[in-house]
């Protein structure tokens, strides 16, 4: 089998035609579809058609798909992995051999140079594992990241080659053990040395995937830049680091609730010599170099869900249909098919978001997905556990046994919400990103309103008249030259009237938190739940759209999901929306914020034993 | 609530009262519940003594008179045999009282204020009760309701201590043990504890008193200990070496009726620019920490009060010492600079009042260190009248006579 594979990758040129030109990026940023939500604009040529690839391309994916499917079925041993904490080196050279690791790398390196929906197609069948995804995740997704997006030619021609090959293998150096998400809490430096020649790295970091594998680093440090008034700063650096320089030490693996395979350590870097050469992008440009990294490895955790949750709606649904009890089997009873419409639901809608997502970042330009992205992978993440949860509840003791690999399945997805900025850290990302965007463009017309212009503050109050009134909101997503088919009009007049509802809640929140929105953290929570929910319906609207009108098989199907998933995002759109509009002690958020001071201030939960008398 | 007379009454109502049960104590000498305490040396002092003494009255034969004085009696002694604050004393007490006897027949007697004085000596049993914390439970309105009867004072104060003393129990945010421990470094810990509100906060004892056991006064090296939070440290190290911090105080902390001296070590507030960070745009990984934008919070989000705010500098550090005096404040300030280093370069400037740095016992007590080693005064378990008083009454009369504060010599010496 692995002749046959190899024979593949040297064919795959041959099998590529212009597809290769598929990565020029030239034109100037434009902001994409989410930022426009918050102003309560629907750009549906970005979402409309749904995207496609060329029958060639396909055809290519196709063919990869095969064989690593085959390999992961046959030849990866979850539960061993699991067992050992440790990927055995066979396996992990049959992923090379696939060329798994170079992923995204460009032909010219030795690559399998894929675009970002063919990367999010594989990821669907890696993620099968959970230890082998994150190693390659943390590998290519961020590990190498650095090299590929701000590395110089000599760089790139250096270090990708062996990277690709799976040679090397790549580690991403940011957190240490006082700095998660706050840079300015980095404590590792690089001193530049008397002649200038290299930096002399030192610190320690912690929770490194792929930590004890690594070769090559990027390693994130303070350096001494002068500024631009002439002072000395501290300014973080990126830096490539082999193991060879040396000074790099590495702990022994973490011990983990889930991914138990994938290599975590701590890193230490004691005087290492890092010539000046190796600094990724320029010299305090570092934490511009960690953004782009950070929110460019994302999206593909939405495909990779849905790839794990699809496989365990088979599993389970295998039970179900052949179990029984009380004379019935499992998939008889109501509350059990209300689970597995559930995760047929999210699977659906996660793939869609995942898929739309990769493909307008592969479109020509250089669009900025980074939201959409962030998006993805909380709604992604979350759905995962979820439906995780109640495969496992499906299944009731079974689940929980460690001989089946359900509760290996549960340790595993934990981590999602976790890791790639949690979810909590996300949310505020999309909310104050969009926040930002809105603000920009609606600060003059809110300033006027404050100040009294009596015309343009009646036109807003007419506005809202009108709202109240029940207005028609048409953004031409339906009717007689719309874009969604008829048979999802109720879903998609649906996801009109939030995107219009939702412009308009931005706007009032703009105008009464200002630039202290940032602060509201609960506001912001609510916000980013909603424009998940409304790319999310986007998305899945625009798939079974095209789906039914293309004729692909069981289209009705995913016209169903998508109307189930509309109609329940809906209301939970409007509830939010609701909330939103409401004062702090009407929408519970002074309660909430009360109680919780409480039990900080004690750091105990402070009630009386309920058996407790006073006399 | 209602009107009580403090223990200590005047010795000439007492006579005025029951006559006819003073008569007969004194004429069978001396009374019966002036001898159990000393006959109850051998059980000890503390609450073994109280309940042999109430266990001796039970047996004594005769008829049950006085039974007001022994009451207010053994209220008065209740706190020194530490039985203050034990429910089950004062049932014992309301044992004592005759049952039925002082019930009110009939509502027109009701009406006209029956038993005034044995009322009040329940009420006053009840009194002590609520100063000590002590909730009365049923048992006590069971008692109260043989004794008194229905609707009577005392039973009515009972059921409103049973109302309200369950609720009141734990209004205290910062609860103090039921007994606190003697003056020192124990209650300098709690003293600290209780103000320097940050669980994170460092309670260090620079200094152990020497001797020991010693209080402030009179000792050779007085205790000092310290509270910072490493709040605080890092406050202090934004204060920097440039400008002086202050020692001030005595500043009077009361626990319970203990006083405490504490000082407190700060600094004058920074001028704005310097006491927050620049902030940064490279700092939040993630997510934006400022939002780029010219629209301000809009009044009807603005759920702060309007508060006129004084400025004031921050706290560094907080210690309750020994003695008040430059020498051992220094000290502390030496202890700090381990933790705080840029002390050691900081001007400190010491601002010290005159206030009493010591701990001192009740205003206007002895002021003179105690010269003898005298066990604290054997408790009497008789009426408050001092003129009848045997023994240690005597070295007690020098010691307040000597005193500049004294009180007046107790009457009818």
């Amino acid at each position: 089998m692995m002749r046959g594979l190899l024979l593949l990758r040297a064919l795959r040129p041959a099998l590529r035609g212009a597809a290769a030109v598929r990565r020029l990026r030239t034109a100037a940023p434009r902001p994409a579809f989410a930022k426009e939500l918050f102003v309560g604009t629907l750009r549906k040529e970005e979402v409309f058609p749904y995207p496609e690839i060329s029958n060639e391309e396909l055809e290519e994916i196709n063919q990869f798909v095969g064989p690593v499917e085959k390999f992961f079925n046959e030849e990866v041993d979850s539960k061993k992995i699991d067992q050992d904490a440790k990927i055995p080196p066979e396996t992990l050279k049959g992923l090379k051999d696939l060329g798994l690791f170079g992923m995204q790398i460009p032909e010219e390196y030795g690559g399998l140079g894929l675009s970002n929906t063919m990367y999010a197609r594989l990821g669907e069948i890696t993620s099968l594992d959970g230890s082998i995804a994150v190693t390659l995740a943390a590998h290519q997704a961020i590990g190498l990241k650095g090299i590929l997006i701000a590395g110089t030619d000599e760089q790139k021609a250096k270090y990708l080659p062996r990277l690709a090959s799976g040679e090397h293998i790549a580690a991403f150096c940011l957190t240490e053990p006082g700095s998660g998400s706050d840079a300015a809490s980095i404590q590792t430096r690089a001193t530049l040395s008397e002649d200038g020649k290299y930096f002399l790295l030192n610190g320690s970091k912690v929770w490194i995937s792929n930590g004890g594998l690594a070769n090559i680093f990027t390693v994130f440090a303070r350096t001494e830049v002068v500024d631009k008034d002439g002072q000395l700063k501290d300014k973080i650096t990126a830096f490539i680091v082999e193991r060879d320089f040396g000074g790099v030490t590495h702990g022994k693996p973490e011990d983990k609730l889930g991914i138990r395979g994938s290599n975590t350590c701590e890193v230490h870097f004691e005087n290492t010599k890092v010539p000046i050469e190796n600094v990724i992008g320029e010299v305090g440009g570092g934490f511009k170099v960690a953004m782009n990294i950070l929110n460019s490895g994302r999206f593909s955790m939405g495909s990779a869900s849905a790839g794990m949750i699809k496989k365990l709606i088979e599993m389970t649904a295998e039970y179900a249909c052949t179990r029984k009890q009380f004379n019935k089997k499992l998939s008889e009873f109501g509350l059990i098919q209300e689970k597995f419409c559930f995760m047929a639901v999210k699977a659906y809608v996660m793939e869609s978001m995942a898929y739309l997502t990769a493909g307008m970042m592969d479109r020509p330009g250089f669009p900025d997905c980074s939201v959409e992205a962030a998006m993805v992978k909380v709604f992604s993440s979350e759905g995962a556990w979820a439906c995780v949860s109640e495969a496992l509840q499906i299944l009731g003791g079974l689940g929980y046994m460690k001989d089946y690999p359900y509760e290996r399945y549960l340790r595993d997805t934990r981590i999602l919400l976790i890791f790639e900025g949690t979810n909590e850290i996300l949310r505020m990302y999309i909310a104050l990103t969009g926040m930002q965007y809105a603000g920009k463009i609606l600060t003059d017309k809110i300033k006027q309103i404050k100040k009294g212009n009596v015309g343009m503050a009646l036109g807003e109050f007419l506005n809202k008249v009108q709202d109240t009134m029940g207005r028609k909101v048409d953004y031409g997503l339906v009717g007689d030259r719309g874009v969604v088919h008829p048979s999802l009009q109720e879903s998609a007049k649906k996801l009109e009237e939030n995107i219009y509802y939702f412009g308009a809640t931005v706007r009032g929140l703009l105008s009464r938190f200002g630039k202290t929105i940032v602060e509201e953290q609960l506001v912001l929570k609510r916000v980013a739940d909603i424009v998940i929910n409304l790319y999310a319906m986007t998305a899945a609207i625009s798939r079974a759209s095209r789906s039914i009108s293309i004729g692909l098989r069981n289209h009705d199907h995913e016209v169903l999901l998508t109307n189930i998933f509309c109609m329940e995002a809906y209301f939970k759109n409007n509830y939010a929306m609701t909330q939103l509009e409401k004062y702090a002690d009407e929408n519970l958020d002074d309660s909430i914020k009360k109680a919780a001071k409480l039990v900080l201030e004690k750091r105990a939960y402070t009630c009386s034993h309920p058996l407790d008398r006073t006399f | 609530m209602c009107q009580h007379s403090r223990p200590e009454g005047d010795p000439a109502g007492q006579a005025s009262g029951d006559a006819s049960g003073d008569a007969s104590q004194k004429a069978s000498g001396a009374p019966v519940w002036r001898r159990p305490p000393r006959g109850a040396q051998g059980e000890g002092q503390g609450p073994a003594a109280f309940v042999a003494a109430l266990a001796a009255l039970e047996q004594a034969p005769g008829r049950r008179v006085g039974r007001l004085e022994l009451v207010a009696a053994a209220l008065a002694a209740m706190p020194a045999l530490g039985v203050a604050r034990d429910r089950e004393a004062y049932h014992r007490l309301l044992r004592l009282l005759p049952r039925g006897v002082w019930v009110p027949r009939g509502p027109f007697q009701r009406l006209l204020a029956p038993f005034p004085r044995q009322q009040e000596c329940g009420l006053q049993i009840l009194e002590q009760m609520e100063q000590y914390g002590v909730i009365p439970d049923a048992e006590t309105r069971f008692l109260l309701l043989g004794v008194f009867g229905p609707h009577s004072r005392p039973v009515r104060k009972c059921q409103r201590m049973l109302y309200w003393l369950p609720r009141l129990r734990h209004v205290d945010p910062h609860p103090l043990p039921p007994s606190l421990p003697p003056s020192g470094l124990a209650t300098a810990h709690l003293g600290l504890r209780r103000i320097a509100n940050d669980p994170d906060a460092h309670i260090t004892v620079y200094q152990r008193p020497v001797p020991d056991e010693g209080d402030d006064e009179g000792s050779i090296q007085p205790y000092i200990v310290g509270a910072q939070s490493p709040d605080q440290q890092e406050l202090l190290a934004r204060h920097g070496p440039a400008r002086p911090v202050f020692v001030e105080g005595p500043f009077p902390l009361w626990l319970r009726s203990t006083r405490l001296s504490y000082y407190v070590l700060r600094g004058d507030p920074l001028p704005p620019h310097l006491r927050e960070d620049p902030p940064d745009p490279e700092r939040s990984l993630y997510y934006p920490l400022h939002l780029d934008l010219d629209l301000e919070r809009g009044p009807w989000d603005d759920d702060d009060f309007d508060v006129e705010e004084v400025e004031e500098g921050p706290v560094f550090a907080l210690c309750i010492a020994g003695a008040g005096d430059r020498h051992t404040l220094g000290k502390w300030i030496a202890g700090l600079q381990e933790a705080n280093p840029v002390l050691g370069c900081t001007p400190v400037v010491f601002r010290l009042g005159d206030g009493e740095p010591t701990t001192a016992g009740a205003p206007g007590g002895h002021p003179e260190p105690r010269l003898e080693a005298a066990p604290p005064r054997p408790v009497v378990l008789g009426p408050p009248d001092p003129p009848r008083r045997h023994g240690h009454s005597t070295s007690g009369d020098t010691r307040s006579g000597g005193g500049p504060g004294a009180p007046p010599a107790a009457p009818g010496e």
